[in-house]
């Protein structure tokens, strides 16, 4: 599902270069669930926002879906992201001036859908969270765990073959955290999705199918 | 996806509610400079409807000690015969102190079948018309069988005659409280306030030069290339008629040029204040829009990261602006509309009209040169790195 060949991924300035991956290649097959670990600063976002199309690599190459992805264009990224790519953050970014429900609706505006369908797809995946009875609800007014799960209905909604979650439970208590891993197990489960997770918990990584460990930018494990 | 926007801007309405209200003011301010230049242009691109070059005034305070109308009468008619001798001179005419480009006005109300107009009134001879090339649009101008009648001949302009008679002919209709008053005649519009002036409604009496009032002006045709002596010459002419008499001649194109001065000044000072403001709110909605940008880095990333390009992430932010933009000439346009509708200041409604779509677009074009550089701001985001910052 996705295959990453020899990835480098170096930040340069005018002064100093950091080499934040070195020779990282990775096959993460179709509904499989693996989780990244490290400690802070060795590249697990980095390389995560690579596999997400939102960052590019040095060096290297990736296929998602037997798919090159080095040469696309700025559109057909966008495209490449909206339909088969669904992101969770640590920090949920939700828009706290949407309600939940318009939240959730967000990528699908980017595809040509109607207002209904819209509304139908996102009411859908706020069920499969549990979240049906805080549609109306602004970011604002929901608890940490809450947001997490509208995030997560925002990342199924259009129905992706894969999820990267970055921390997905970083923000969370243990017991919200193991809420929003269950959802996450389930979701690999019953919908076959690939879920890429970051994390820093190793109950969390423990629960997934395949480890991953990185260090300084290279893959220990 | 409008109805996106939409819905994320009424959730910000409070934030939105000052920018819309000072889009709001600048588009008042905006409409009230175009509605005085559309109505100044428009003003301009009418014919002036009389000659002005090589036409002098004589402005003099009459000091003649005899009441006696025939003599009065005789003096004048001689002093025009000597003026009229010279050889530089074409058409000699008494008239009123309302003469073309002054702000001398002489108005009186007048009302028919229900109808009230104040038009202005001036005293003038038979070569009145010939002095300034004043064109008939029916009837005729004053002659000399317009003596000893019963009923006093007036002829009066276009614009009066469309106020009371709309396309019918105006040529002998009596008018006046006790019908007193005769049109013999129309004329073409004359611009008397110069060149951003409306012409208004003008009605000209027969000048009765046995009486002393009223009396106080000469317009002097002279041929094209007249000089300073010859106006020394006509100075002393008319000095040595008149003994004792304050003699001052003026001429025509510098007193058009004195008059468009003036009528510029009000539009020249509201477009200075009206400038300065838009400056002011260009770059108000400059800031606004830089940091609603910076406050929204988050919001951006994730926009990107969940099928956004670069290009629609800018759209969104022009659109945002545009339709604040949008809801502001909404409530301006609400307001605007009343001038025509209540008929304030009397102007034509198709100058409020005019001026209401050059402001719509005026303050939309405003919006998109403020709104553009930040959009293109906002699409060079980077989503890793926006969505790496909260």
């Amino acid at each position: 599902m996705i295959r990453l060949q020899d990835i480098e991924k170096v930040y340069r300035t005018d002064t100093v270069e950091t080499l934040a991956l070195s020779s990282i290649s990775l096959d993460i097959a179709k509904g499989e669930f693996l989780s990244i670990m490290g400690p802070s600063g060795c590249g697990k976002s980095t390389l995560l926002n690579i596999m997400g199309l939102l960052d590019a690599p040095t060096k290297g190459d990736i296929r998602i879906d037997d798919q090159k992805t080095v040469r696309l264009s700025d559109k057909q990224l966008a495209q490449f992201r909206n339909k088969k790519l669904g992101f969770i953050f640590q920090s949920y970014h939700l828009i706290n001036d949407l309600k939940v429900l318009d939240n959730v609706e967000l990528p699908m505006l980017y595809r040509s859908s109607t207002a209904k369908e819209r509304t139908q797809l996102a009411t859908e995946a706020l069920r499969k969270v549990g979240l049906s009875n805080r549609v109306k609800h602004f970011p604002a007014q929901l608890s940490g765990g809450q947001k997490q799960r509208v995030a997560i209905a925002r990342a199924i909604v259009g129905k992706p073959e894969i999820i990267l979650a970055d921390e997905p439970t970083g923000n969370l208590d243990s017991a919200m955290g193991n809420e929003i891993m269950d959802i996450l197990l389930q979701l690999n489960k019953t919908e076959g999705t690939t879920i890429v997770m970051v994390t820093h918990d190793e109950n969390m990584a423990r629960k997934t199918h395949r480890l991953v460990r990185l260090f300084d930018g290279s893959q220990v494990q | 996806m409008f109805r996106h926007l939409f819905t994320l801007i009424w959730n910000k309405k409070k934030q939105n509610f000052l920018l819309i209200t000072e889009m709001l003011i600048s588009f008042l301010v905006v409409f009230a400079v175009f509605t005085l230049v559309v109505f100044n242009y428009r003003n301009y691109r009418k014919p002036m409807g009389l000659e002005y070059e090589n036409v002098w005034v004589v402005n003099y305070n009459n000091t003649l000690k005899t009441t006696n109308a025939d003599s009065v009468m005789l003096f004048y008619e001689g002093l025009k015969q000597i003026i009229k001798s010279m050889p530089q001179v074409r058409e000699v005419s008494y008239t009123s102190a309302n003469i073309p480009f002054t702000q001398n006005s002489m108005m009186n109300g007048l009302d028919y079948k229900g109808k009230h107009i104040n038009p202005n009134y001036c005293q003038s001879d038979e070569e009145y018309k010939n002095v300034l090339q004043i064109k008939m649009k029916e009837g005729r101008w004053f002659g000399k069988e317009d003596m000893n009648v019963s009923k006093r001949p007036i002829v009066i302009n276009s614009t009066m005659k469309e106020q009371l008679f709309g396309k019918e002919s105006a040529t002998g209709k009596l008018i006046g409280d006790s019908k007193d008053l005769k049109i013999i005649g129309v004329i073409d519009d004359v611009k008397m306030k110069g060149d951003y002036t409306d012409a208004g409604a003008w009605l000209y009496v027969k000048i009765d030069t046995s009486s002393m009032p009223g009396i106080g002006r000469i317009l002097v045709s002279v041929v094209p290339g007249t000089d300073a002596a010859f106006e020394s010459r006509l100075y002393k002419t008319i000095a040595n008629t008149m003994k004792d008499s304050n003699i001052e001649i003026e001429h025509l194109t510098n007193k058009l040029k004195d008059i468009n001065y003036f009528a510029l000044v009000p539009m020249i000072i509201l477009s200075i204040v009206a400038g300065f403001l838009i400056i002011n709110v260009a770059l108000g909605l400059f800031g606004v829009l830089w940091y609603n940008i910076n406050k929204r880095r988050s919001e951006i990333g994730l926009r990107r990261a969940i099928g956004a390009t670069s290009g629609s992430v800018s759209a969104q932010l022009v659109s945002e602006a545009l339709i604040l933009a949008t809801l502001s000439l909404i409530a301006g346009s609400f307001f605007a509309i009343q001038f025509p509708l209540l008929n304030v200041f009397d102007l034509p409604a198709g100058v409020y009209l005019t001026a209401l779509a050059l402001s719509v677009v005026f303050i939309y074009i405003l919006v998109l040169i403020c709104s553009l550089y930040p959009g293109r701001q906002a699409a060079a985001i980077y989503p890793a790195v926006a969505l790496h910052e909260d």
